[in-house]
């Protein structure tokens, strides 16, 4: 193989690397686009040995409630929908009407350090695709 | 300056990233359109072809060829009835019964065989004609350059376990053969006719349609 012909090869190689890189990166950006919904606000309030509380609304959906997923300790706890009576949230210009609010009852625990985390459930790809998203922060809190 | 054993290696390297990228990134992302999953595959034989073209090499050297047709499946045939036949007691010992008809059911058989042979020469083109000759390049011809063909056949099968053990296996004896009679006719021929027999042997549990890549866990 002459001196020409690998110089042409190598060209090639690299061409290709950079092609594929930036197909990835492309794919990737759609990906968290599409799994992703940018509009989604909300936080974690509280959490205790008797409840999980917080809010969560679409905005670009204002009038529907979101779904939400609890996690205890990395372990899924339970699923509800975002429909209870929050006219703090409406007062405070962050949804439209006052039913934007969810409540966990907390599952049996042992005493220590737990962590909370509340997650709303965006569908994508027409339903066929179902993502978590982490609402707020995860809430540490302790069971005597 | 960048040596002809490098080179070959960077070969290696770069075709089986465009099939793993297309196997794992792009299939799982992609949805039910395969097109996307067509670019890095396009990009391979792009680079397979132009590597072809610029180290010289004959389409006869690669195998496409016919005079060496019946020496080629006379090494394959004592390798491929031992397999078949270990593929037979294995699927009786997990209660599984042969089933000729079973890779994929809603095709008349000779049509599924005649796609089988066409994949099975698509892959062998690709491992054969392209890797195991890249890898003479580096390790010569022998039993490095065989086991590193078949590694990489197997990698490519990866997470299926039934799947890479008997493409590892397969790919041993088609990368042996392969260095001793190059020709893809047989090569295809074979790879079809195991396929088949190894899904109409082995419990269809084991091989989860024999699917790949994130596809698997799907």
């Amino acid at each position: 193989m002459n001196s020409t012909s690998r110089a042409r090869l190598v060209h090639l190689l690299i061409s290709k690397s950079i092609v594929e890189a930036l197909l990835i990166a492309a794919v990737a950006v759609a990906f968290f686009f599409a799994t992703t919904n940018p509009y989604l606000r909300g936080v974690l309030d509280a959490a205790d040995k008797g409840a999980v509380t917080g809010w969560v609304v679409d905005e670009s959906r204002p009038h529907t409630r979101v779904e939400v997923q609890l996690f205890v300790d990395d372990h899924f706890a339970a699923a509800a929908i975002a429909d209870q009576f929050r006219p703090d949230v409406h007062e405070a210009k962050r949804a439209d009407d006052d039913w934007h609010g969810f409540v966990f009852n907390t599952p049996r625990l042992s005493a220590g350090n737990h962590e909370a985390r509340v997650y709303a459930v965006h569908s994508s790809g027409s339903g066929t695709r179902r993502t978590l998203q982490l609402i707020g922060k995860p809430y540490r809190f302790r069971i005597e | 300056m960048i040596t002809d054993r490098s080179l070959a290696a960077w070969e290696i390297v770069s075709v089986t990233s465009s099939v793993l990228i297309a196997e794992w990134i792009l299939s799982a992302s992609a949805g039910r359109s395969k097109l996307i999953v067509a670019i890095p595959a396009a990009l391979a034989f792009i680079l397979v072809i132009y590597s072809h073209v610029l180290r010289g090499e004959k389409a006869r050297d690669l195998g496409f060829r016919f005079d060496n047709f019946l020496p080629s499946l006379r090494l394959l045939l004592l390798p491929m009835i031992v397999i078949a036949g270990i593929a037979l007691v294995i699927g009786f010992l997990s209660g599984s019964h042969p089933d000729f008809f079973r890779w994929h059911a809603e095709r008349l058989i000779l049509f599924q065989l005649g796609l089988g042979f066409g994949w099975g020469f698509l892959q062998q083109y690709v491992l054969q004609s392209f890797m195991n000759r890249r890898a003479q390049i580096i390790w010569g011809r022998g039993k490095a350059s065989v086991l590193v063909t078949a590694l990489i056949f197997s990698l490519l099968h990866f997470p299926n376990p039934w799947l890479m053990l008997v493409t590892f296996v397969g790919g041993v004896v088609w990368a042996f053969v392969y260095q001793k009679q190059p020709n893809l006719f047989a090569l295809a021929l074979s790879h079809g006719i195991m396929t088949w027999a190894i899904v109409s042997a082995l419990p269809p549990s084991a091989l989860n349609h024999l699917r790949i890549g994130l596809k698997y866990f799907a």
